[in-house]
């Protein structure tokens, strides 16, 4: 794991240093924050029913963040190594694929997660100011999950998926384009709380659960067999 | 420390390299010589396991490329062909990440170390995207050596340095032969290699000739006698009967003799020249360059297809 965290802090140290990833980065989770809070704001005269259901929606926002952040510099993670020439000297280190792999995963979700967290937490204390307190119902235990639990492993899956598609096109615009599809099965369960297909309890989650985690093993799998070292190298002109 | 043998790389049905075998030396520089596309940079890769052969094998320290890549990583340093660094991060952050990855204990006092050798410990916090393309080459072979490898693998390790800075870097590298690390330098420059290498290896595709830069240069050329006359006449060409004489020319008042072992021939061309009335003002050797061995055997490689 060492590797992986020596390929964590260079991801970061690198991303810092890219204006377009940090306002790309940053924008979103505050754009999210300001326009629930603004919902929440346009509700509060609502009966609190409403306003719970206000509430509930706007989560949604906070669920879907930690899955969309990280996918631009995802995007960048390995066509952006050889678009720098840096592939190569990388790659000519004792470092695993698997590695590889893992710490430019982790380097673009762990970020993700925080902010998408620190919006949330920002999100719930405009709300309980502007609300005089939260509604009851509404942070309940399957919500927390979804969002604390749940949502890490969908940006990874997201990640994951995004990284195949950076490893396999030859240059960044390609890799942007085709990584926001990245974000489609994230948006599953996002369909399924807006149409009201099921209720978010707990089942719902754990089931969730039982068909995420298993697909990032498999999705981190195949993304690391599809690497091909040789094929960058010889073949990315 | 570095063997190789049958390795050959094909990319679809064109032939990279083919049957290479060779073997550089623990405390030896051997250059792989030959034009662009002859193979260099595929035996650099495939010896630092970033490709893997087609067929046979290779040994770096005693690690086999195919059973042991990561083994084999560790124990080289790759100068790649362009640099390849982290432009947006400083001097320091790049050293700084390639030896954490290679586990390079102490880490900060080596960096300083050749931060400052390569006179580029003033600048280690700036972006590399503002160093210069000779500021940018020294940072990449510092690199190549922050992990103190027993195997250096350098392509073009003095392109785009000013000449005060080549030379640093040559003597740098005839230092790490001192300290009995194994070098294999591809390189265009010619001279460079001469002056830097135990031995030669000229690729193009295959192997085509391989010995110290003297043993080459005698192979192909012998030694050349260029006697300077005051009275040179044509026919001494003619009349001139020595053994141990190749060939030999007269031009512009010169008398020019290829000879196979100048301390046997010379005295007895001096004597026979004196004795055909001629009036020697000087005699001296002088030798093939390497680039007339190169391109010797680059034209006969040609020929033969």
């Amino acid at each position: 794991m060492r590797r992986v965290k020596v390929i964590l802090a260079k991801e970061w140290s690198e991303a810092l240093r890219i204006k377009m990833v940090l306002f790309s980065v940053a924008f979103l989770p505050l754009f999210m924050t300001g326009f629930a809070t603004y919902l929440i704001w346009q509700g509060r005269a609502l009966p609190p029913e409403a306003q719970a259901a206000l509430l509930n929606t706007a989560l949604m926002y906070f669920f879907i963040l930690p899955v969309v952040i990280p996918l631009s510099i995802a995007a960048y993670s390995i066509v952006g190594e050889k678009e720098q020439g840096t592939l190569e000297p990388l790659l000519a280190t004792p470092v695993r694929d698997w590695e590889l792999f893992l710490g430019k995963a982790l380097g673009p979700v762990i970020p993700g997660l925080i902010l998408s967290w620190a919006a949330f937490g920002l999100f719930l204390a405009a709300s309980a100011v502007i609300l005089k307190g939260i509604p009851a119902g509404v942070l309940s235990l399957p919500w927390l999950l979804s969002i604390f639990a749940l949502a890490p492993f969908l940006a990874l899956f997201a990640v994951f998926v995004t990284m195949i598609v950076s490893s396999r096109t030859t240059d960044v615009r390609a890799a942007y384009q085709f990584s926001s599809l990245a974000i489609l099965p994230a948006l599953i369960p996002l369909f399924v709380y807006i149409g009201r297909l099921t209720a978010v309890n707990l089942v719902f989650v754990g089931i969730e659960a039982g068909i995420v985690i298993p697909l990032d093993a498999v999705t981190f799998g195949i993304a690391v067999r599809l690497f091909r070292r040789e094929e960058i190298l010889t073949r990315w002109k | 420390m570095i063997r190789a043998e049958g390795l050959t790389r094909k990319f679809g049905d064109v032939v990279a390299v083919e049957g290479l075998s060779f073997e550089v030396r623990k405390g030896e520089i051997v250059a792989l010589l030959g034009p662009n596309g002859a193979g260099k940079t595929t035996t650099v890769r495939m010896l630092s396991c970033l490709i893997a052969p087609t067929a046979g094998r290779a040994w770096v320290d005693g690690h086999g490329i195919h059973e042991d890549p990561e083994e084999v990583r560790a124990v080289v340093g790759a100068l790649t062909e362009t640099p390849g660094l982290y432009k947006r991060l400083s001097a320091w952050h790049n050293l700084r990440f390639f030896a954490e990855l290679y586990g390079v204990p102490d880490a900060g006092a080596r960096i300083e170390r050749y931060l400052r050798f390569f006179g580029l410990w003033e600048r280690r916090d700036e972006p590399v995207a503002t160093y210069s393309k000779g500021m940018r080459q020294k940072l990449a072979l510092a690199r190549a050596l922050i992990h103190e490898p027993k195997v250096l693998l350098l392509d073009e390790p003095t392109a785009g340095l000013d000449p005060e800075s080549a030379r640093a870097v040559r003597d740098f590298i005839a230092e790490l032969r001192s300290e009995g690390r194994a070098i294999l330098l591809c390189t265009h420059n010619l001279p460079e290699a001469e002056r830097v290498c135990d031995r030669i290896m000229l690729l193009k595709t295959r192997l085509i000739a391989e010995g110290t830069p003297e043993e080459l240069k005698r192979r192909l050329f012998g030694t050349r006698v260029v006697v300077e006359l005051a009275n040179p006449a044509p026919e001494l060409a003619r009349d001139l009967d020595v053994p141990g004489v190749k060939a030999l020319q007269v031009s512009q008042g010169r008398l020019y003799v290829e000879v196979e072992d100048p301390r046997r021939t010379n005295p007895i061309l001096v004597r026979k020249l004196v004795e055909l009335g001629a009036e020697i003002i000087s005699v001296r050797e002088e030798e093939a360059t390497l680039e007339d061995v190169y391109h010797e055997l680059m034209e006969e490689a040609d020929a033969a297809g």
